[in-house]
């Protein structure tokens, strides 16, 4: 346990080291809320609900989504770098398991993000903008398990993407492509309820769905009961299938390094 | 007195570098209250070069020989103090003073990575406006002196280091500069390649005239082509002058080892300090200055029967080193 | 052996083919990979409009031609800053060095050294391809009039982002990483920009009009041509200025760029 507390603890120190990076992270995390305002301001005009929707329901959509996507972050690339520099093959000499490692340093990253990212983001957004409180504390706390989960739905999802690196040139395109389906499909850009009938049709087949929308819901209170329980175990079975798919991966892509010899 | 091409004076420069601090409190501290300390990198050098000289900078890390030779080359302005080369102020008449200076460094190359050597040869040509005629003399020459034709269009990423180091050198060289800087020119080669360097450098200083500059920490690169040496520390200029001179100011100690037949006991020599090696060996320091080599000899083999001798001077790595170690003083 | 050489032969050929493969795969991934980035505004835009229908008076075929002014401005201004874009690299790498050791100019060098086709492409191919389909719909009367104008404008347009970038660029002097930086300034405001900027409050408003200026990119000329009724909130004028700014702002953003690059002569990296 004690070589993967280290990785989190680097990553986040290495962090604080550019002040820039952090306070710039936040604006951006407030700017963008706010542009989000701005849109839905003219958008809903005078009416006060849309398809049942109230207007401080989309902005507590965006502040929540932006601001754990902002915390979220986790970089595609590191793996290819290792590979094409030649040092993932150190990794293997590692005593450490590289998957651990990698998940370690995002979660010191997160942690970081919490503290900088998120919190002083959510704070300027209450005072700015408005903030819908969860319906009960019960909410706010499964809303919190809740995004535990989306955020390891995200993971895995990094993780696939990394593991092509193996196979494919240029890590970036992918990453990049899967960027935009996680921030147009997540309703990160368009809160879900708008979306149109056919595309959720086609949403409700992804995991995208279940990385922020699902713990939102809970949080406003728009999903009751077993409602609730379903939605955690979709959520798990989400992460069970892309973990396998993952591992699946790496074992190949590994297979393929040892055979080939980078 | 011959105006000298290469002249500074009364240099200095210092650095503000931001103090880091370790643990996170002090961290968050130091993102609001940034603290700084002031590094002396150059403290008013003065010296002189002329034409056709190949002199070599030499000293500790961090002694303020790659500030000294930013400063020369005209990446970095001088705090105080003139410099004064080929004519021109290099920090303010930038692109005529390049013109004329080619600078190479040893662990940066300055071609395209993905493209052949001659692609790279050849946005050379045209960014230093090199007319055809001189272009296709240099490229014919250089490329002949130092063996190139066989990975002269093969992309620099698949050359040895040998390979890319002496391009580099040629890539300095095509636009037919007057002086030319080094940075670490044979760091990473092998014997062969350096000494393959260090013969190409005699050869263009000796044909051509150009005048050579060094930072280096291979002492031989620095026996073997240069005549003069200025050693620098901690910003100030220790030494200035050739080779042979500081041999014989500085390196007057001497070491005679022996082997003697049998186990003897010597009596003390003046100036002379007597050390036991193994077996029946002794060694002899002492000062060349102090005593006579000569009269020691005589002495020692009259004396005792002496089945082996060698002797040592020091190399000239010793002597800077006891130069930066001040062990040694310069007077 | 004969045997041998055949099969290496279809070995070679094999990899030869597979490695031209990959990296025309590479290629087309990443023009895919930018056009899918940047349509992200535009697909999101046409969805939430077909719940919406207009936002502050705007139809659909308005906000694509709104866009599309700041997609075709992009791709014509990659295709001579990318070296600008990517300058906080080259500081870090220490290759300024060795462009300052070359004869000839700074900005210069910096511009041709590079330039970045895909972006170019994938940019360009989505604002030309917005332009064809909503220049039509939205009652523009092309004429020599509107064309002159409209060329204009992207001049301006192009000038204005320059200008951005180059400010940037003279910042990788000052701070280590200004990728963040730039990345909040200019493209969040681009965001921004992609929007009639009369949703906006006063505040945001302010910022593309003054500071960051991507509303005379694309919201004020378009309003030229378009003559939306939000526009009566604006000085006439600001449908006029484009290029003269454009000019201004480069040659502002210039004067910093020198005084930048004597800091960095006096201080090293």
């Amino acid at each position: 346990m004690k070589p993967y507390i280290e990785f989190a603890r680097k990553t986040f120190i290495n962090k604080m080291v550019y002040k820039f990076d952090y306070v710039v992270g936040i604006f951006n995390t407030c700017l963008q809320i706010f542009i989000f305002w701005c849109i839905y301001k003219a958008l809903y005009g005078t009416s006060s609900k849309i398809d049942g929707i109230s207007f401080s329901m989309v902005t507590t959509n965006f502040i929540l989504c932006l601001g754990l996507s902002s915390t979220f972050q986790i970089n595609d690339l590191f793996v290819q770098e290792k590979v094409n520099d030649g040092s993932i093959a150190n990794e293997f000499l590692r005593p450490v398991n590289f998957k651990g490692r990698i998940l370690a340093e995002n979660i010191g990253s997160i942690i970081f993000g919490l503290i900088f990212n998120f919190i002083p983001a959510l704070f300027v957004a209450i005072i700015f903008v408005g903030i819908q409180s969860p319906v009960s504390s019960l909410a706010l706390l499964l809303f919190s398990a809740s995004a535990i989960l989306g955020f390891f739905i995200l993971w895995q999802i990094s993780f696939i993407v990394q593991m092509t690196s193996f196979w494919v040139i240029n890590v970036w395109s992918i990453s990049t492509i899967k960027n935009v389906f996680v921030n147009v499909l997540s309703g990160s850009m368009l809160p879900l309820w708008f979306m149109p009938r056919a595309v959720m049709g086609f949403i409700k087949f992804t995991p995208f769905a279940s990385i922020y929308f699902i713990p939102i819901r809970i949080y406003l209170g728009d999903m009751q009961g077993n409602d609730i329980l379903i939605n955690f175990l979709r959520q798990m079975l989400w992460i069970a299938i892309l973990y396998i798919i993952g591992e699946v991966m790496w074992r190949r892509g590994q297979k393929k390094l040892i055979v080939q010899g980078g | 007195m011959s105006k000298s091409l290469i002249e500074l004076n009364g240099i200095s420069k210092t650095f503000k570098i931001s103090k880091r601090s370790k643990g996170i409190p002090s961290m968050a501290l130091n993102l609001f209250h940034p603290k700084y300390e002031y590094k002396k990198a150059v403290k008013d050098i003065s010296f002189r070069i002329n034409e056709g000289e190949m002199v070599g900078f030499i000293g500790p890390n961090g002694a303020g020989k790659s500030t000294t030779i930013k400063m020369l080359s005209g990446i970095l302005y001088p705090d105080s103090g003139h410099i004064n080369i080929n004519g021109f102020v290099p920090y303010k008449q930038r692109k005529e003073y390049v013109s004329n200076i080619g600078v190479v460094f040893g662990q940066k190359s300055q071609l395209s990575w993905d493209l052949p050597v001659i692609d790279s040869f050849e946005l050379i040509k045209h960014i230093y406006r090199i007319s055809d005629k001189k272009y296709e003399e240099n490229l014919e020459k250089f490329t002949e002196l130092l063996n190139m034709s066989d990975f002269i269009n093969q992309p620099v990423r698949q050359l040895s280091l040998g390979q890319r180091m002496r391009a580099d050198i040629v890539a300095a060289l095509l636009h037919s500069p007057k002086i030319v800087f080094f940075d670490e020119p044979t760091i990473g080669l092998d014997v062969v390649g350096k000494e393959k360097i260090r013969d190409f450098i005699r050869y263009l200083n000796e044909t051509q005239g150009i005048t050579m500059i060094f930072t280096t920490h291979d002492m031989q690169d620095i026996e073997k082509t240069c005549n003069r040496l200025i050693i620098i520390d901690k910003g100030d200029k220790l030494y200035d002058g050739n080779l042979i001179d500081i041999r014989e100011k500085y390196g007057t100690s001497r070491q005679l080892d022996i082997q003697f037949e049998s186990n003897i006991n010597i009596s003390p020599i003046e100036h002379v300090k007597v050390e036991q090696l193994d077996g029946l060996k002794k060694r002899f320091i002492f000062e060349n200055t102090k005593v006579h080599i000569h009269e020691l000899m005589s002495d020692l083999l009259t004396k005792y029967k002496v089945k082996d001798l060698s002797i040592t001077e020091p190399d000239i790595e010793t002597i800077i080193r006891q130069i930066y170690e001040g062990s040694i003083d310069i007077v | 052996m004969k045997n041998d050489t055949f099969s290496m032969f279809l070995y070679y050929t094999k990899s030869t083919i597979k490695s031209w493969f990959q990296y025309k795969i590479d290629a087309i991934l990443r023009s895919f990979a930018v056009f899918l980035r940047e349509a992200t505004g535009i697909i999101v835009i046409y969805l939430t409009l077909l719940k919406f229908n207009n936002i502050n008076g705007w139809n659909i075929d308005e906000m694509l031609f709104l866009f599309s002014l700041l997609f075709i401005t992009y791709g014509i201004l990659i295709i001579f800053f990318t070296g600008l874009r990517d300058f906080s690299r080259i500081i870090q790498n220490g290759d300024f060095d060795r462009i300052i050791l070359r004869p000839r100019g700074l900005l210069f060098q910096i511009i041709s050294i590079n330039s970045d086709w895909f972006a170019a492409i994938g940019h360009g191919f989505l604002g030309i391809t917005l332009f064809i389909v909503s220049a039509n719909n939205v009652g523009i009367v092309w004429n020599l009039k509107t064309i002159i104008y409209y060329i204009f404008s992207v001049i301006g347009g192009v000038l204005i982002q320059g200008a951005i970038f180059l400010f940037f660029a003279s910042l990788s002097f000052y701070l280590i990483k200004t990728d963040n930086l730039r990345e909040m300034f200019y493209w969040n405001m681009r965001k921004f920009a992609g929007y009639p900027i009369s949703i906006y409050h006063k505040f945001i408003q302010w910022i593309l009009i003054f500071i960051v200026p991507f509303a005379f990119v694309n919201y004020f000329p378009a309003q030229f041509l378009l003559r939306k009724p939000d526009m009566a909130a604006y000085p006439t004028i600001f449908m006029y200025v484009a290029p003269f700014l454009g000019i201004a702002l480069y040659l502002i953003s210039y004067g910093f760029w020198r005084y930048s690059v004597r800091y960095y002569k006096s201080t090293g990296n």
